[in-house]
């Protein structure tokens, strides 16, 4: 697939350096030469100039492309960049935008109007996953998959756990009622085997129904707590979203180091609690008393202070913590580090595309990204593949797992007798890098 | 203490990966060799096809052995990925002079060597007298190792096997593309490489073709259009293309060199996309065009004016033949200069310094580079009255960052250090300064003129010492790869954990 990022920011380079490494014919725009030269050892093409230049669209053939995607600082710029890609004859367009306006359904008919099929609104999506993870308090994901018929979640295994140390084969009579997708250990991720055992500290990925899920928490050794108070750190875009979404729900104190910043999300959001601290101030956490708090999220602009902060309110007896890591290298750090949920706006940002390239249709298909795998949901095409025998004798490759499908309404586990049919809505759980040949194998 | 010394070197190299792939290589250079022994069976040399028949099955068989190295991890980094270009030509050579010492046509492994590494690097210098007297099969192999080496033989892995193209290819590609940056045309990697040697085969094809047609047959068309298209400079005549002295066939190869020496990027977005405008944008290409042009007129005046030759018509021609051939660093041998015009020789030296352009087949620093050198002079020039004049070096319509100018100015050092540095080195072996300074210049910037009492006159290094036999070959590699590539295994960071 031709993908014509316009954009070499975070998000930009992100998407570039993972879309390159799963295969795709990667294109990337940017006025500025230095952040193009840090691409150059990756295996895509750069081109220097403005996304909303005719002449530099023309040139890069973005008639041929089938995504293009603006993630540009500007929005105004991301917006007509892409509308003029879409009249260019380029099959997707993808502007990222910062307007919570934008998002409402009133908006789409406008901007379908321009020739823009997806908006990507980082933060808003990121204010909505830290939204899931308070609901959640005993998971470190949340995913749910065909209309929550199916859930994903990835939970730590402690030693309390009855699956600790059982061969899967094995397991059955314990937790029939799920499927482990993937187990990360000591930073790597694989797709087990039966013959492959979940042991203590281990991250694992788990596949099952809404009905079972409080047989799963009891399996797994966990609690769910109620949140009511909230207690947040930061003062970006994403607390603003966040603020908006969850403030009538719970009790929620803003802490923010920019006094002027302070002001203003004190004089938009009456309801909440505005504490302005000083930067390095250590036990500011101490003092506005987080052992009465539920939830800990940090969303500063540092990765790292995200990330002690969280580990310093979980030391003070804070249940659940979430943090906000941009700095990809940080998170097997963090999650190791036993930080609830972790928020990154380029996984965010990836997610959606990864949805425009399983389908085109985009409509149907849903596709959410971790750090190191990626959760796919589609619908099995007539003559896949994946119809012509059961699921044990697929012989699927080894960095991808059919978690679970839906079949006339009714979500169900997979099993290895279970045959696929055309029509069914399945949900595949892949390791980085083999999202591309899911099309090839469900398409 | 011990430990730190221990752990003095990097141990991140990935030594069994860069071995395997460099076995998937020599695979590759065994296929190469089959053509000149189809080419020796063809004209009954019996003998000779059988002396590449062995040099291929060692070259397979040790590539088979290499392949078997399982390494724990298939990451390749930057260092993996200049060592495995660095050393790939080297096995390249080792392994591809086989036939030459089978044959007995060089004697001794220097010799040997040298011939190959000339070839590879499309040099073009020979340590071999009498060319004409050589078997047929020999000699097409001569030509052919230029043409694989012109393009690169990363490239055309890169073109032909999945197996280099995820990441690691990259690294691969950049260190032997030639220029300043590493212009792709198209998103990946592999799908350059597939274009970039398409393009070439059409030309190779094509000049085949073109001198068919005139006085050569298909052996000498084919061997001539491979030194051609990759300005490598090898003949299978004593005398060169003065066998023929033909204006056809003299023009058809002007025309191929002159292309060749002209960056693939363009001439792809011109002739494939038809972008005509990236003829007008290229200020790199109006300079490459205009040093042609007045070149040729220098060379002419001065043929004229000496009275060298009496038809005006031969004149031009041997002018503009001559440098085209010195600007590409193809080097073909025409008229000798030495015995009566230190001038135009000299003048030529001048050509063959600058290159042709990056991204072509071309030896040389590169035009691009001199364009940007020069555009920073004048700069400079201006900050002399104004000093607090803040100024940009734009080229083909575009500004180039600091960052980029100083990677030029720093590779021009670098290249000129190496250059005068091997020129001492040969002195120490009895060569006069200047044929030491132009043999080392004529080394790395890959053109294969010879020159000096002690090379009689025509491009024949036969005489020279066999330390400073390795010394150049070394010198060609380095030229060939543009200098960093090969220096950086050289520094002490290379290795060093840092």
């Amino acid at each position: 697939m031709r993908i014509v990022i316009a954009g070499a920011g975070e998000v930009g380079t992100h998407l570039a350096k993972m879309l390159s490494n799963e295969e795709q014919d990667i294109i990337v725009l940017d006025k500025d030469e230095k952040k193009l030269y840090n691409l150059e050892n990756y295996n895509l093409m750069t081109m220097r100039g403005s996304a909303v230049s005719l002449d530099v669209l023309k040139n890069i053939q973005v008639g041929a492309a089938d995504i293009f995607i603006a993630v540009t600082p500007h929005e105004t710029i991301n917006i007509i960049a892409s509308s003029m890609a879409k009249s260019m004859g380029c099959k997707k367009a993808v502007a990222r935008i910062d307007n919570y306006e934008f998002m409402k359904p009133a908006a789409k008919k406008f901007f379908a109007s321009y020739g823009i099929d997806t908006l990507i609104y980082p933060e808003y999506l990121a204010a909505q996953e830290v939204k899931t993870a308070m609901a959640h308090t005993w998971v470190r994901n949340w995913f749910e998959m065909l209309n929550g018929e199916l859930l994903v979640v990835g939970v730590k295994i402690r030693s309390n756990s009855r699956i600790v140390g059982i061969k899967l084969k094995d397991l059955g009579g314990v937790s029939h009622f799920m499927h482990i997708n993937a187990i990360k250990r000591n930073r790597e991720i694989i797709i087990p085997g039966g013959d492959d055992m979940v042991l203590e500290n281990d991250i694992i990925y788990i596949a099952t129904t809404r009905k079972d899920i409080d047989n799963v928490i009891a399996v797994c050794g966990k609690e769910q707590h109620t949140v009511e108070r909230v207690l947040i750190m930061g003062g970006n875009e994403i607390v603003e979203q966040l603020v908006y979404l969850i403030g009538s729900k719970y009790k929620v104190k803003i802490m923010h180091n920019d006094l002027v910043r302070c002001q203003e999300l004190a004089d938009q959001f009456p309801d909440c609690n505005v504490v302005h601290y000083q930067a390095g101030d250590t036990d500011v956490l101490e003092d506005e008393g987080v052992e009465d708090y539920d939830v800990f999220v940090a969303l500063g602009e540092s990765s790292e202070s995200n990330i002690l902060s969280c580990v310093m309110a979980k030391e003070m007896g804070m249940r659940k913590t979430i943090a906000q890591v941009e700095n990809l290298q940080f998170f097997n750090e963090a999650e190791s580090l036993n930080i609830g949920t972790i928020i990154n706006k380029k996984l965010i940002a990836s997610s959606t595309i990864f949805q425009m390239m399983i389908d085109d249709d985009t409509d149907n298909a849903k596709c959410l990204a971790l750090a190191d795998a990626e959760v796919a949901e589609l619908e099995v095409g007539a003559g896949a593949k994946v119809t012509k025998a059961d699921v044990k004798d697929l012989r699927l490759s080894r960095d991808m797992t059919i978690a679970g499908l839906v079949r006339d309404g009714v979500g169900q586990l997979v099993t290895g007798s279970t045959r696929l049919q055309a029509g069914d809505r399945v949900v595949v759980f892949c390791l980085s890098g083999a999202i591309h040949k899911i099309e090839r194998m469900f398409g | 203490m011990q430990l730190s010394k221990h752990r003095k070197f990097t141990q991140s190299i990935n030594f069994p990966i860069v071995l395997r792939v460099v076995g998937w290589l020599l695979m590759i250079e065994a296929m190469f060799m089959a053509a000149p022994a189809v080419v020796a069976l063809i004209y009954g040399e019996t003998m000779i096809a059988i002396e590449f028949a062995i040099s291929i099955a060692i070259t397979l068989i040790t590539g088979l052995a290499m392949n078997r190295i399982r390494p724990l991890n298939k990451s390749m980094r930057k260092r993996e990925g200049l060592l495995l270009t660095a050393t790939v030509w080297v096995f390249f050579s080792i392994f591809g002079m086989l036939p030459f010492l089978f044959s007995g046509t060089v004697t001794g492994v220097t010799d040997g060597f040298f011939e190959t590494m000339s070839g590879f690097t499309t040099t073009g210098a020979s340590v071999i007298r009498d060319v004409e007297n050589l078997p047929r099969g020999i000699l097409f192999w001569r030509s052919m190792m230029q043409w694989i080496g012109g393009m690169g033989i990363i490239l055309f892995t890169l073109a032909v096997l999945p197996m280099l193209n995820y990441k690691g290819g990259v690294s691969l590609f950049n260190s032997e593309v030639t220029g300043i940056t590493h212009e792709r045309m198209r998103p990946r990697v592999s799908q350059t490489a597939k274009s970039l040697w398409g393009m070439y085969l059409v030309f190779t094809a094509l000049l085949t073709t073109l001198l068919i047609l005139g006085p050569m047959d298909w052996y000498d068309a084919l061997c001539h259009t491979m030194s051609t298209v990759s300005t490598g400079g090898f003949s299978t005549k004593n005398n060169g293309l003065h066998y023929w002295h033909d204006y056809y066939t003299d023009g058809m190869i002007m025309l191929f060199m002159l292309l060749c020496g002209i960056n693939f990027t363009i001439i792809y977005n011109v002739a494939v996309r038809g972008r005509f405008s990236e003829f007008k944008r290229s200020d790199t290409l109006k300079w490459y065009l205009s040093i042609i042009a007045l070149g040729g007129v220098v060379v002419f005046a001065r043929i004229m004016y000496m009275g060298f030759v009496d038809e005006w018509q031969f004149a031009a021609v041997l002018a503009w033949f001559d440098t085209i051939s010195a600007i590409t660093s193809t080097g073909f041998a025409t008229y000798d200069y030495e015995q009566e015009g230190q001038f135009i020789f000299f003048f030529l030296i001048v050509l063959m310094f600058f290159g042709g352009m990056a991204g072509s087949t071309a030896g040389g620093a590169k035009i691009d580079r001199f364009v940007v050198l020069l555009k920073n002079v004048k700069n400079e020039m201006y900050k002399v009255v104004h000093s607090n004049a803040v100024t940009s070096v734009r080229l083909d319509g575009k500004s180039v960052p600091h960052m980029i100018v100083e990677k030029v100015l720093a590779f021009l050092s670098v290249y000129v250090v190496v250059m005068v540095a091997v020129a001492v080195v040969l002195t120490l072996y009895g060569m006069p300064a200047f044929d030491a300074l132009f043999n080392s210049l004529s080394a790395i910037s890959n053109i294969g003129f010879g020159y000096g009492e002690m090379t009689n006159g025509i491009d024949k290094f036969a005489m020279i010492h066999p330390v400073a036999k390795w010394l150049l070959a070394f010198e060609m590699l380095v030229g060939r790869l543009e200098v960093f590539t090969v220096l950086a295994l050289f520094s002490p960071g290379f290795w060093k954990k840092d």
